[in-house]
């Protein structure tokens, strides 16, 4: 997951930006707390939407403390409780497992990176995944099952993004109220089903020229990486109906103070980065993956 | 019940003219034509009628107890629109699946039409509203187009494949506009991009790129 789901800010009063601000850096917070310091640095935007979906209604007291961007001045931000230890404890064990995916997918020398990477988060990984051990196990399987399809370069954009779906969906397992779990679920696969193919359009050009497994070249026979206008327009459409169940479980479930910030990303942050892009101009460079194979420059060229 | 008030999010000295909007607003949101197919309808539908009863209430209590002061309740009893039996189903294992499908059971409906030999446009659509269910989008317009391909002449099918096409266009959106990525007017990304500097230092604009 990789900083896709944003809510657009400059939409936004200044006080829900700040609300946004707080859980962000309590995020932060938590993972550096229970993690160590190396932890902090999974940090993204996605991993923080998944923090406010689990939230609870009302926010906590803010804490106020430094931290390494802000040595001098103290900040305000969300303080640790269950919603943000399981963000934390998820966000880590996603990060860790698509890292272990970089160093399966490369040869010895290309895999460095994803392995100093990787032994880096070990500790915070073993960790997190004895307090999680269902989300672990879930997370395990479905990027295997993830590796396969690609191996068989399936030309099925749903089969793909359903293994990345499943999977985000199973961070709603420990939710206690069931309605609230249906309605999460719902969420989260349509948001990881999302997340899955606007990584696959994001990195068109670039899968294209290594010839990397992406299932929505195969899907829509892009051989140059050039949409169609009609490629284009199913792939929009098919982007929006995920939207749009995301936006009708969202209505299910009181988000409490969290409602202005979901309700803009929802209806308004994803069709701006999606539109982004397809126009090409959202650039992927120097953020993590989801989808793994060769992806790096370097191998391209 | 809870206080009608509070189901409409309106305050108790709301005019007549606020409450009839925050209901209209409401109504769209929770509207059967908006959960069609959702697997998550029947709460929808719950939440519909609640609307609807505090509508109704409040719009008692101000006509002096009269009732049908011009109420019309939006519809609530659709919910999960129902797959009859079209007139050309001729299976009972494909009208077994339809009513596996209407209840919510995707599985049975699965397994029944994995079973089913005869691929013919009944069979196809149905396969469609089980992917659509799932969330497999992509598949469900295929079946769909597959079942209109089958018999041109279905409006039930045809329906079906030009909600998929076209992208959910008319869904709620908060205070209106229209729904879809194409239809974002795109703008500048780019606060966005150094968004992640500006959070954390509260003033990185020298990071942004315009």
């Amino acid at each position: 997951m990789y900083g896709y789901v944003r809510p657009p800010l400059d939409m936004l009063p200044a006080e829900e930006v700040e609300r946004f601000r707080r859980i962000y850096c309590g995020l932060c917070h938590a993972l550096g707390r229970r993690y160590g310091p190396e932890a902090r640095f999974i940090l993204n935007y996605d991993f923080t939407f998944l923090a406010i979906i689990l939230s609870e209604r009302e926010a906590r007291n803010v804490d106020r403390a430094r931290c390494l961007v802000s040595p001098f001045r103290k900040r305000e931000f969300q303080p640790s409780g269950a919603a943000l230890e399981l963000a934390a404890d998820e966000s880590v064990i996603l990060a860790y497992w698509q890292l272990r995916d970089g160093v399966e997918d490369h040869d010895w020398f290309h895999g460095l990176k994803y392995r100093a990477v990787s032994k880096i988060l070990e500790p915070a990984y073993c960790k997190a995944a004895a307090f999680r051990p269902a989300f672990d196990e879930k997370t395990r399987c479905q990027l295997e099952q993830l590796q396969r399809l690609e191996k068989d370069r399936s030309p099925s954009i749903d089969r793909a993004a359903d293994a990345f779906a499943v999977l985000l969906a199973a961070a709603a397992q420990e939710v206690g109220d069931p309605l609230q779990r249906r309605v999460l679920e719902q969420m989260l696969y349509h948001l990881g089903r999302w997340v899955y193919l606007v990584d696959a359009a994001d990195d068109l050009k670039r899968d294209i020229r290594s010839g990397n497994y992406n299932p929505v070249a195969l899907r829509f026979g892009l051989a140059e990486g050039v949409w169609t206008a009609d490629a284009r327009r199913e792939f929009a459409a098919t982007l929006d109906h995920s939207i749009h169940m995301m936006a009708t479980a969202f209505e299910l479930w009181d988000f409490g103070v969290w409602t202005p910030l979901l309700e803009c990303t929802l209806y308004t942050g994803l069709f701006q980065v999606g539109k982004a892009v397809l126009d090409g101009e959202f650039q992927a460079a120097g953020r993590g993956r989801i989808r793994q194979n060769h992806k790096n420059e370097e191998e391209t060229t | 019940m809870n206080d009608p008030y509070q189901v409409l999010g309106v305050s108790a000295n709301a005019s007549d003219e606020e409450i009839k909007k925050a209901y209209r607003d409401l109504a769209r949101k929770y509207h059967p034509d908006n959960y069609h197919d959702n697997p998550l309808a029947d709460l929808a539908q719950e939440r519909m009628k609640e609307i609807n009863a505090a509508y109704e209430q409040i719009t008692k209590e101000r006509s002096g107890g009269r009732s049908g002061g011009g109420y019309s309740g939006y519809g609530d009893g659709g919910g999960q629109r129902q797959y009859r039996s079209s007139g050309s189903s001729t299976s009972s294992v494909l009208q077994q699946a339809r009513m596996a499908v209407n209840s919510g059971d995707l599985s049975r409906a699965e397994a029944l039409l994995a079973n089913y030999g005869d691929h013919n446009a009944e069979w196809n659509f149905l396969k469609g509203v089980v992917c659509y269910r799932r969330g497999w989008m992509d598949e469900a317009k295929r079946y769909y187009e597959t079942a209109c391909q089958m018999e041109p002449g279905n409006m039930e099918y045809r329906q079906a494949l030009t909600f998929m096409a076209s992208g959910p266009r008319g869904a709620y959106r908060p205070g209106g506009g229209p729904f879809g990525t194409e239809a974002c007017p795109g703008g500048s990304l780019c606060w966005q991009l150094c968004c992640l500097y500006t959070l954390c230092n509260g003033g990185g604009f020298w990071l942004c790129c315009c």
